[in-house]
C-alpha cells in the first residue's frame, strides 16, 4: 500500500515539473530513497507500472538510488552505518546515536524526457 | 529517440511539509494541543480515546479525529465520550498527510478545541514520515508485540516525543521483558519518555492524563504571552 501511495506522489511531482517545462514524454525517472522510508523497491517497481499507465511516463523506467542509514555517533564523533536490526546503535562503539544524518530520503532527483 | 535530463531535485514531502506548518500555525493561534497518535493496527490507540475523552472533556474542549482505510466504527465508538470526533476514511492511503486534515478542519464547525487528538491509520511505517502539524507525537505499543518493536520500525520511534507501552495488565501473562522494552526504545530514542498503561483497567492513565493537561496549559500560556 506504502508504495502505491510513494508512487503517486512521484507521479503527481513529475507530471507538476513536466508542464512547467513543456515535457510531453518521459522516458526515466530517478529518484532517491532512505533505508528507512521502508520502501520496497520491487514493490515500487510494480505500482510505478501501474499508476503511470496511460500518463506520460507510460513505459518510463524508474531508477531508485538507495541511501543507507547514517548516523552521527558522539562518541567516535564521526558518521557510522548501524547493522540492520540494531535500531540507531553505533556498530563500532555500540552508542546510541539518535541523530539521522541519511537514510530518511524520499527525493525526485531528476527526468530523462524526448528531447 | 533523442533524450535530456531534467533536473529536479526536490523532496516528496515538500508539499507535506508546507502544508503541515500551515496547520502549526493555525493550531498556535487557537492554542489547541494536537497529539498524533501512531501505532500498528490493535495496539490500542482507538481504547485509549475511548477513557482520554471524557476524562479531558471534564476540564478541556477535547476533539479527535480518527484516520482509517475503511469504516466508521472507530469514531462510532469515541462519539459516546460526547466528544466531537470526525472520521477520516483514507481509502487506498496508509496514512493520514496534513492535506487530509486540513480538509477535515474545514468541514468541521467546531469551536476551537484545547486538545486535539489525531488517530492515524493503524501503521508504523507510512505515517512516521508524515508531519501532521502535532505538538506531540505518541507512539503506542502493546505488551503483546514483541519488546524489539522500536527497532523493527525506528523511524516511528525515533520521532516521537513520548511512547506508551499499552495492555499493561497483561503484562504478566504474555511474559513481557520490560527491561527489554525500554531498551529497545532507547536505542532509537534516549530522549522519549515512556509510560506504561491499561486503558481497561486504568493503570498509568492519571499520568498520561496529567501529562497532556500539563502540555494543554503550556499552550495556553504561549498563546498568551
Amino acid at each position: 500500500m506504502h508504495e502505491v501511495t510513494v508512487a503517486l506522489s512521484l507521479l503527481e511531482g513529475i507530471q507538476t515539473a513536466a508542464s512547467d517545462k513543456g515535457v510531453t514524454r518521459v522516458c526515466s525517472v530517478q529518484i532517491r530513497v532512505g533505508a528507512l522510508s521502508g520502501i520496497v523497491r520491487d514493490a515500487l517497481l510494480f505500482s510505478w507500472d501501474v499508476v503511470t499507465a496511460q500518463t506520460i511516463c507510460e513505459g518510463s523506467r524508474l531508477q531508485i538510488e538507495e541511501v543507507p542509514l547514517v548516523v552521527f555517533c558522539e562518541r567516535c564523533e564521526r558518521e557510522r552505518k548501524p547493522r540492520p536490526g540494531t535500531g540507531l546503535l553505533c556498530p563500532d562503539c555500540g552508542t546510541v546515536s539518535p541523530k539521522i544524518v541519511q537514510g530518511r530520503e524520499m527525493q525526485l532527483i531528476s527526468m530523462e524526457v524526448a528531447a | 529517440m533523442n533524450t535530456r535530463v531534467v533536473e529536479i531535485e526536490e523532496s516528496l514531502m515538500s508539499k507535506n511539509d508546507a502544508i503541515a506548518s500551515e496547520l502549526r500555525a493555525r493550531f498556535a493561534e487557537s492554542g489547541t494541543l494536537v497529539v498524533n497518535l501512531l501505532s500498528s493496527p490493535g495496539s490500542g490507540k482507538t481504547t485509549l480515546l475511548e477513557e482520554s475523552l471524557p476524562r479531558l472533556s471534564q476540564r478541556y474542549r477535547v476533539g479527535a479525529l480518527v484516520g482509517d482505510q475503511a469504516t466508521e466504527n472507530d469514531a462510532e465508538r469515541l462519539r459516546r465520550s460526547g466528544a466531537p470526533v470526525h472520521q477520516i476514511t483514507t481509502d487506498a492511503e496508509c496514512r493520514l498527510d496534513a492535506a487530509m486534515i486540513t480538509s477535515a478542519l474545514s468541514a468541521w464547525q467546531e469551536e476551537p478545541l484545547d486538545l486535539l487528538f489525531i488517530e492515524n491509520v493503524g501503521n508504523l511505517i507510512c505515517p512516521a514520515e508524515y508531519d501532521l502539524g502535532e505538538d506531540l507525537r505518541v507512539v503506542l505499543f502493546s505488551v503483546t508485540e514483541g519488546e524489539d518493536k522500536p527497532l523493527k520500525y525506528p523511524l516511528a520511534f525515533n520521532t516521537s516525543q513520548l511512547v506508551l507501552v499499552t495492555k499493561i495488565d497483561i503484562a504478566e501473562a504474555v511474559g513481557y521483558d520490560r527491561a527489554a522494552a525500554l531498551n529497545s526504545v532507547r536505542q532509537v530514542n534516549p530522549d522519549a519518555q515512556t509510560l506504561e498503561v491499561s486503558a481497561r483497567r486504568g493503570s498509568g492513565m492519571d499520568a498520561w492524563i496529567d501529562l497532556l493537561e500539563q502540555r494543554v496549559r503550556e499552550k495556553q500560556v504561549a498563546l498568551a504571552t
